[in-house]
């Protein structure tokens, strides 16, 4: 009997309450350790598909009569459409139709960041649209932006009130620190740049919408779109077989989404919009820009006794404002916390999700934050986060589900005792040193998530769920999943997701929470299916039932089919569910240029029982190579005067190449998480990323006793952290 | 091209990805920034790792193109499956074509010439490590 | 947009000559170079190496693997952009490149488009230039070009013969060009005379694949070292005072510092 009940349900620190159906026969989790499928290395299932160029990515989407369609965006941070003539565009060569502001969902005239959408028009070519959209007769009133969030702060301007968190009483905790570190900190706005840009194609089935996009939540933009078009939901189906990645950025529809829904409801053919590289520069989304300002104090033996913090988030135009101090909040056992989060509103382009956002970037500065306390006291840094640990949640009592972070530490040693070695190996122009960094992060996932089984007479099972596998690896965690229940080879599962008109509901592969959600509801539903099986045998061959195989019981089906339903059940009551890790990096600095060299990373994570090992290494590699591209090369550039993006084109925003990784040694604690689901699985995508920087701006440190306050760590910040710490010593010396 | 002969007829300034991706309906080849900065496209031609995204396509006349779609059966296909060195896939063919151009004129290279020779390949899911290694491993 | 078949390039006539086309094709896209014709020059100009000289239409990848090339321009060559962009492009080409100075990349109305102002000067500048960088504050890209100026190479076009520091000039109020080369003019070879030892050695911001912050060519013949320096002012710096005359904006004084150690570097590395 399905039972209805309500709880809480949280996505990257935002909580909300779901109410959920639930399963009513709770299934015991397996033991910890590799079984037959689950816990062993697998190659990806889809693999052969992708690398042969035989995947159906939405920019490989076409169907016959396709036309193009070109957004008109301001060229201005911030400025009002005077006057709009869209005929001249009309009347172009090919095109097939235009629309204006108020003709879609995001287009508008009032313009507060540069990208910002105002019209479109599409042609039977990519060429004739955009040639067209040169011929749109467009007077743009410029108005002076704001582009300071220390100013934004000042003057009020502000995406939301100001977020504040309190412990026990702060300027008390300080009065009794011995050692006090006051530090500030900056971080970049970072751009997501998935390989395949934002785009969609729309096409009208009678009076369905289809919408082939590039998305991490189907479900989500059937949503969403059926909301904006004011649609029944079932009358918008959305397909994303296959997507060039996110991070983070395609949560949503986006303007082009409406843009091409709208123009193929005008046309009658199906449209494609899609953004080009260097409107993905401009437009589309990013990991917002942060000042972070600590007071930290601390006795003698490195306790903490007061933690404070004021972040201001540059957010832009639009957005949410990231929890900066997350890890200051949730990391560490401290009594004594005040931190307020300021979220500037500024003309600059929306800030969009980012693969742990806001954590990434406060784990940077608090961590390093640690690191000078740490050195202020003479205290090894690692001992300090050990004497830090929280058995509880901070301020509370309330239990963690599962938190292995002591053993992370204890699996850290010997890469941490390599300092030794490391240093030694330093010259007069390359100094080299070892630092690491620990985090906190979400990837419990949550309910609702729900998956069908289909198991035929072949003994060959179909798992169907409407989730999407945005690179992780899911599709293929899944199938091992319900291999590993039904006991039968991973091979004879195939997956069916990223189609909305299949169902049923998973959730959005954000937050680290596909893998949590909707793996323990393919378990469900795999039992649900072996229940069945069970039931059919013993009613055919009664005692017997166990001596027949699989495709024995089954074969007597023929087209019949088995079909088993699950769901994700709630996340445990009363309980705090978190990741956690820490890294350990070596680097190398040339002295005399501020060339920086990451050599190696450990990593350490806990992240309950790992499913699939080799997709998870791969997503610990993943996360610390887009960590090294923010720490060392990666930064968006905005023209100071007029607030105009700057930085275009993948010359100019620097990601790292095949030549910048470093070694990566990757340890997974692999301990399932007893309270969470019938799997004990959390999520990886994000926690890989989160200490990186921190890790090598403290490796930094160590080397060079420079200490780094800004990302990216260009050879102009490394140049000037090193003569001010040899400013410091000169002076220091002299005062001896 | 892909070991057969093709003859087309294109208008003046038609890169070589328009014509695999749109004209042909080859769209193995992936194009991510359409400037020649990061590699998704890369195609061999006369047995070179060429960016087709700015390769006008009249420059390929009377030569040998070789997609990822004729490289389908190579085994460094099931190198990079095998290592896991691809994620969301999308920069996956044009690794696998400078890949197998790599192993062509050097059957082992090594860790610093892998890192000099794939560097125009641009992945954000990073996959480096695993791109490396299915390399060193191509022939299983 | 026509392309002209031609058998001499005699008959270029206003064609825009390409030939690995990798920075042509960008740029005709973004409309920063127009043109109705294009002539396709690859089977008309010089590519074989031979000795001390290299044809024009000879690639980047060639150079960067052929004992014959010295060490500066061969290496100038295998730190130069990436792989794919090496086999197709040729040096001829790359000595003509243009600047990454974004605001010229975006069109702005700077001076090199025959504007008024220079927007890096009092903008984001940190790529640009450090010398006779009053009027125009861009920096010149190609590591070849500054191999080649500390090589004493000269190059020969279809009308003349010249060194290739000549083939550059400082942007002027009259005269907006960053090259020497006129219209129809066509490079088609170099001649890069052996030295006793040269080097090129290479900032940039990540392992592989970027343009030079600073890039520093040292040749020596005998006693005497020449130093060019590229990515530090508008044109191949050849280096004839000290570093310290750079004239660094707010934003570009940590590439005096990085080019002081790599001339440094250079000059014990040829000794």
């Amino acid at each position: 009997m399905a039972r209805l009940i309500r709880t809480e349900k949280e996505v990257e620190g935002r909580n909300e309450e779901v109410w959920i159906v639930v399963d009513e026969d709770a299934l015991e989790q397996w033991p910890a350790g590799p079984r037959d499928v689950v816990g062993r290395p697998q190659a990806r299932n889809d693999g052969h598909a992708r690398a042969r160029g035989e995947a159906r990515y939405t920019a490989d989407v076409h169907f016959p009569g396709m036309l193009h369609a070109a957004v008109l965006r301001s060229p201005h941070a911030r400025a009002r459409v005077k006057r709009l003539d869209l005929a001249p565009a009309l009347a172009a060569p090919g095109v097939r139709g235009t629309i204006g502001p108020g003709d879609a969902p995001e287009l508008g005239t009032e313009c507060e960041y540069e990208g910002a959408p105002v019209a479109a028009v599409c042609a039977d070519s990519l060429g004739e649209a955009r040639a067209a959209l040169a011929l749109v007769d467009v007077e743009w009133e410029v108005l002076e932006p704001l582009l300071d969030p220390d100013e934004a702060v000042a003057r009020g301007s502000l995406i939301a009130p100001p977020r504040t968190h309190e412990r026990g009483d702060f300027e008390r905790g300080l009065a009794e620190a011995d050692a006090v570190v006051e530090a500030t900190f900056r971080t970049q706005t970072v751009l997501h740049n998935s390989m395949e840009t934002h785009q969609s194609v729309c096409r009208w089935e009678g009076d369905v919408l289809e919408v082939y996009t590039s998305t991490q939540y189907v479900w989500g933009v059937r949503q969403e779109v059926a909301d904006a078009l004011d649609l029944p939901p079932d009358k918008v189906r959305v397909v994303c077989d296959y997507m060039g990645g996110g991070f983070g950025s395609k949560n949503s529809p986006g303007e082009y989404t409406f843009v091409a829904a709208e123009l193929a409801r005008r046309t009658g053919r199906p449209v494609r919009c899609a953004l080009t590289r260097r409107e993905e520069h401009v437009a589309a989304g990013s990991r917002n820009a942060t000042t972070q300002r600590y007071t930290i104090g601390a006795r003698s033996d490195g306790t903490l006794t007061a933690l404070g913090g004021e972040f201001v988030n540059a957010v832009g135009a639009d957005g949410w404002v990231a929890m900066t101090e997350g890890p200051m909040v949730m990391l560490y056992d401290c009594p004594n916390l005040r931190s307020t989060t300021y979220g500037a509103k500024l003309n600059l382009p929306p800030t969009k999700a980012f693969r742990a956002p806001g954590f990434v970037e406060g784990t940077f500065g608090l961590e390093c934050a640690l690191d000078e306390l740490a050195a202020k006291l003479d205290l090894d840094p690692l001992e300090l986060r050990r004497r830090n640990h929280a058995h509880s949640e901070p301020g509370g009592d309330r239990p963690y589900s599962s938190k292995n972070l002591v053993e992370c530490y204890r699996r850290a040693e010997p890469h941490w005792e390599r300092r030794h070695e490391v240093r030694a190996r330093s010259t007069a122009t390359v100094k080299r040193g070892v630092g690491m960094a620990s985090q906190v992060w979400y990837g419990g996932g949550g309910p609702p998530s729900y998956a069908w089984i289909r198991v035929g007479s072949d003994a060959r099972a179909t798992v169907v769920t409407a989730m999407q596998d945005v690179g992780t690896g899911t599709k293929t965690a899944v199938a091992m999943v319900a291999a590993e229940e039904l006991g039968i080879p991973v091979e004879h599962v195939t997956v069916a997701v990223g189609d909305s008109l299949r169902g049923p509901y998973a959730t959005l592969s954000a937050g680290s929470s596909t893998t949590p959600s909707v793996a323990p509801a393919v378990r469900a539903a795999a039992a649900d299916a072996k229940r069945q099986i069970q039931e059919m045998a013993e009613q055919r061959y009664g005692a017997n039932a166990g001596k027949h195989s699989l495709r024995e019981l089954l074969g007597v089906l023929g087209n019949a089919q088995i079909l088993g339903t699950g769901s994700r059940g709630p996340n445990p009551t009363g309980m705090t569910v978190l990741t956690f890790g820490v890294q350990v990096a070596e680097v190398a600095v040339d002295v005399e240029t501020g060339e920086v060299t990451v050599e190696r990373i450990a990593a350490v994570h806990d992240v309950g029982r790992v499913i699939n090992p080799l997709g998870a290494s791969s997503q610990v590699e993943g996360g610390i190579i887009q960590g090294v591209g923010h720490t060392l090369s990666e930064a968006r550039l905005v023209d100071p005067a007029s607030g105009d993006i700057l930085t275009t084109t993948l010359d100019a925003y620097k990601m790292p190449t095949i030549a910048d990784v470093p070694e990566i040694v990757t340890e997974l604690i692999d301990i399932p998480d007893t309270q969470l689901t019938n799997l004990g699985s959390k999520g990886i995508g994000e926690p890989p990323i989160i200490p990186v920087a921190a890790a090598i701006a403290n490796a930094i440190r160590d080397a060079t006793g420079a200490d780094v306050r800004a990302l990216p760590i260009t050879r102009e910040e490394m140049l000037r952290a090193l003569a001010e710490a040899k400013e410091r010593s000169r002076e220091a010396a002299a005062a001896v | 091209m892909n070991g057969g002969g093709y003859a087309f007829d294109a208008p003046v300034g038609t890169s070589l990805a328009e014509l695999l991706r749109e004209r042909i309906g080859l769209t193995g080849t992936k194009v991510a920034c359409n400037e020649g900065h990061c590699g998704a496209c890369t195609v061999l031609v006369d047995g070179e790792p060429t960016l087709s995204c700015i390769t006008l396509a009249h420059r390929v006349a009377g030569r040998e193109v070789t997609t990822i779609e004729g490289l389908r059966d190579h085994p460094m296909v099931d190198a990079f499956v095998r290592a896991d060195a691809l994620q969301c896939g999308f920069c996956t063919p044009g690794q696998i074509v400078s890949a197998v151009a790599l192993v062509e004129a050097d059957a082992h290279p090594s860790s610093e010439e892998i890192r000099h020779r794939m560097a125009g390949n641009i992945c954000r899911c990073g996959t480096y490590p695993k791109i490396e290694e299915a390399i060193r491993q191509w022939r299983g | 947009m026509k392309l002209l078949q031609l058998s001499s390039l005699r008959d270029l006539d206003g064609a825009l000559p390409i030939a690995g086309g990798t920075e042509v094709v960008p740029l005709l896209r973004q409309g920063l170079l127009e043109a109705d014709t294009l002539a396709d020059i690859t089977a008309l100009v010089p590519r074989g190496i031979e000795g001390s000289r290299i044809g024009a239409g000879a690639t980047l990848a060639e150079l960067e693997v052929d004992p014959q090339v010295p060490a500066a321009l061969r290496e100038a060559c295998r730190l130069a952009a990436s792989p794919q962009l090496r086999n197709m492009g040729t040096i001829g080409g790359n000595l003509l490149q243009a600047t990454r100075c974004w605001y010229w990349r975006l069109a702005y109305p700077c001076r090199l488009h025959g504007g008024d102002r220079c927007h890096a000067r009092d903008g984001e500048h940190r790529e640009h230039a450090i010398f006779a960088n009053d009027f125009c504050a861009s920096a010149h890209p190609s590591d070849i070009a500054a191999a080649l100026v500390a090589l004493g190479a000269t190059l020969s076009t279809t009308r003349r013969e010249l060194p290739v520091r000549e083939l550059y000039r400082l942007p002027s109020p009259d005269d907006r060009r960053t090259t020497t080369l006129e219209r129809g003019e066509v490079i088609l070879e170099l001649d890069v005379p052996p030295v006793d030892a040269s080097v090129y050695l290479k900032a940039m911001d990540r392992r592989r694949w970027a343009f030079p912050i600073v890039g520093v060519a040292a040749a020596r013949r005998g006693v005497e070292t020449t130093f060019a320096l590229a990515g530090v002012a508008p044109v191949p710096w050849l280096l004839a005072g000290s570093l310290d005359d750079a004239t660094p904006l707010a934003g570009t004084a940590y590439k005096a510092q990085i080019a002081k150690a790599l001339v440094e570097r250079a000059r014990a590395a040829v000794a």
